[in-house]
């Protein structure tokens, strides 16, 4: 750039209103200036244009952008299909599943009801009374052991009266056996013994069921009026908060009213 | 410790999301004012904005640093923005600033008084802004670049991709077109400015 400056160029009075010339330049423009009226005009003109365009300020934005990391977004963007096992089950499969359960659940209640059997030949118990059952159980070996006994006692009572009725013994037992009758009647009292005795050991039977399904019934029962009282008084807590709230908010309303009334 | 752009490029291109954001921070508010001053609406430079940084972490790896990091974004914020403008289709210089309703305008028009000086009554403050959307798109984006980001003759041509001279002419004849502007809307006296 050479130090002459001639009148009319404008690129180099830009230059020299933004201060982008060499000094040699800044000099001869500055002299130029100082006798020319026109660009004197010409720079005062722009530089208060300049000033104008500093009053130009951009409205206040909400910026805050954030570089987040794309990875859960390009997951969730990308379209595959779903896994096979968040795929939905077939009709067929899903029959064959109920099916399945169902079976399961079959198997898993007549395993049961063989553990609640009673004794050998008894008739098995209904799923409903499974819980009597499960407490009755404790009485049943005590039965078999007494059947044991019984079935002992009367083998041994059935081969003494074998041996009294044997012959050529018969005669010297007959005294012995007069009291007891003949050998029919024998057997006889023999099998209502054993009628009693299988009587008797119902009769306990159920009176131990008897007694165990009462328990569990008062047991039933004291739980059911606990859990009523219990009921009854959470709801009495809950009438005593809300009929708390609702005299805070007439004592506020009255307030309220009180004011707006004295402000009038 | 602040970090230089440099420094933090470095960082984000190594994959660090959060230096990419602390040059956001840095950055938004210059990018943002540029796409306003150039576009003239608010929401729209916010997307530009937005979109400048997203096109800049995605072409990171490209960034060699051949340039400034600042007037890489800032060519990119001017691509966006001459985009923005060929979309619209329609002269820049026709944009009423937001918030104005052209047809209120034309409603309260005196006898005369054009549209241009009811509008500069009525918003003092915009004035320069509307006068800027009078220049063409080159003109005003040269003013814009040298007035309010301070660059210089050749990082502006380098920027437009043109030669240096071409610059200082658009430079002036844009100064010229708002000095008349101005003078015209009473933002400027006439007497006083020959006076000095």
């Amino acid at each position: 750039m050479n130090d002459m400056f001639t009148c009319g160029d404008h690129d180099a009075l830009v230059s020299y209103l933004y201060d982008e010339c060499d000094p040699q330049q800044r000099r001869a423009i500055s002299a130029h200036v100082a006798i020319c009226a026109a660009c004197a005009s010409e720079v005062a003109a722009l530089t208060a244009t300049r000033e104008q365009l500093a009053l130009w300020s951009p409205p206040d934005a909400l910026l805050g952008f954030k570089i987040v990391s794309e990875e859960p977004a390009a997951r969730s963007n990308v379209l595959r299909p779903p896994r096979w096992w968040r795929q939905p089950l077939p009709a067929w499969a899903q029959a064959a599943a109920a099916v399945l359960i169902f079976g399961t659940g079959m198997t898993l209640g007549a395993l049961r009801n063989v553990a609640v059997r009673g004794p050998e030949g008894s008739a098995p118990l209904s799923s409903s009374a499974l819980q009597v059952a499960a407490v009755a159980s404790s009485a049943t070996p005590a039965t078999i052991k007494d059947l044991a006994a019984l079935e002992q006692r009367l083998r041994g009572e059935m081969s003494q009266i074998r041996a009294v009725s044997a012959p050529g013994r018969q005669s010297a037992t007959s005294a012995q056996t007069v009291p007891n009758g003949p050998v029919g009647a024998t057997d006889a009292q023999v099998f209502a013994r054993v009628r009693q005795m299988i009587d008797d050991s119902e009769q306990r039977q159920q009176r131990e069921l008897a007694l165990r399904t009462a328990a569990l019934v008062r047991d039933f029962d004291a739980q059911r009026n606990d859990d009523i009282a219990r009921i009854e008084r959470t709801i009495g807590q809950m009438d005593g908060t809300t009929g708390a709230e609702v005299a805070q908010q007439r004592q506020v309303l009255n307030y309220l009213m009180r004011v707006s009334q004295r402000g009038q | 410790m602040t970090l230089t752009d440099d420094e933090l490029v470095a960082r984000s291109i190594s994959g660090d999301a959060e230096s990419f954001n602390q040059l956001i921070l840095r950055w938004e508010r210059p990018i943002y004012a540029l796409a306003y001053r150039v576009i003239g609406r608010e929401e729209d430079a916010r997307d530009v904005c937005q979109e400048t940084f997203l096109r800049a972490f995605r072409g990171l790896p490209g960034f060699k640093g051949q340039a400034k990091f600042s007037s890489w974004l800032y060519r990119i914020a001017l691509n966006l923005c001459r985009d923005w403008i060929r979309r619209q289709r329609r002269a820049p210089v026709m944009q009423m600033p937001e918030g104005v309703d052209p047809g209120e305008l034309v409603a309260d028009r005196g006898p005369v008084e054009s549209i241009e000086e009811l509008v500069s009554r009525r918003q003092l403050s915009g004035v320069v802004e509307e006068a800027m959307a009078l220049l063409p798109e080159e003109q005003r984006t040269a003013i814009i670049l040298k007035e309010y980001h301070g660059m210089t003759f050749q990082e502006i041509a380098d920027m437009q991709g043109c030669p240096l001279s071409t610059v200082k002419t658009r430079l002036y004849q844009g100064l010229t077109v708002l000095r008349r502007y101005l003078e015209k809307n009473g933002q400027m006296s006439p007497q006083l400015v020959k006076r000095s």
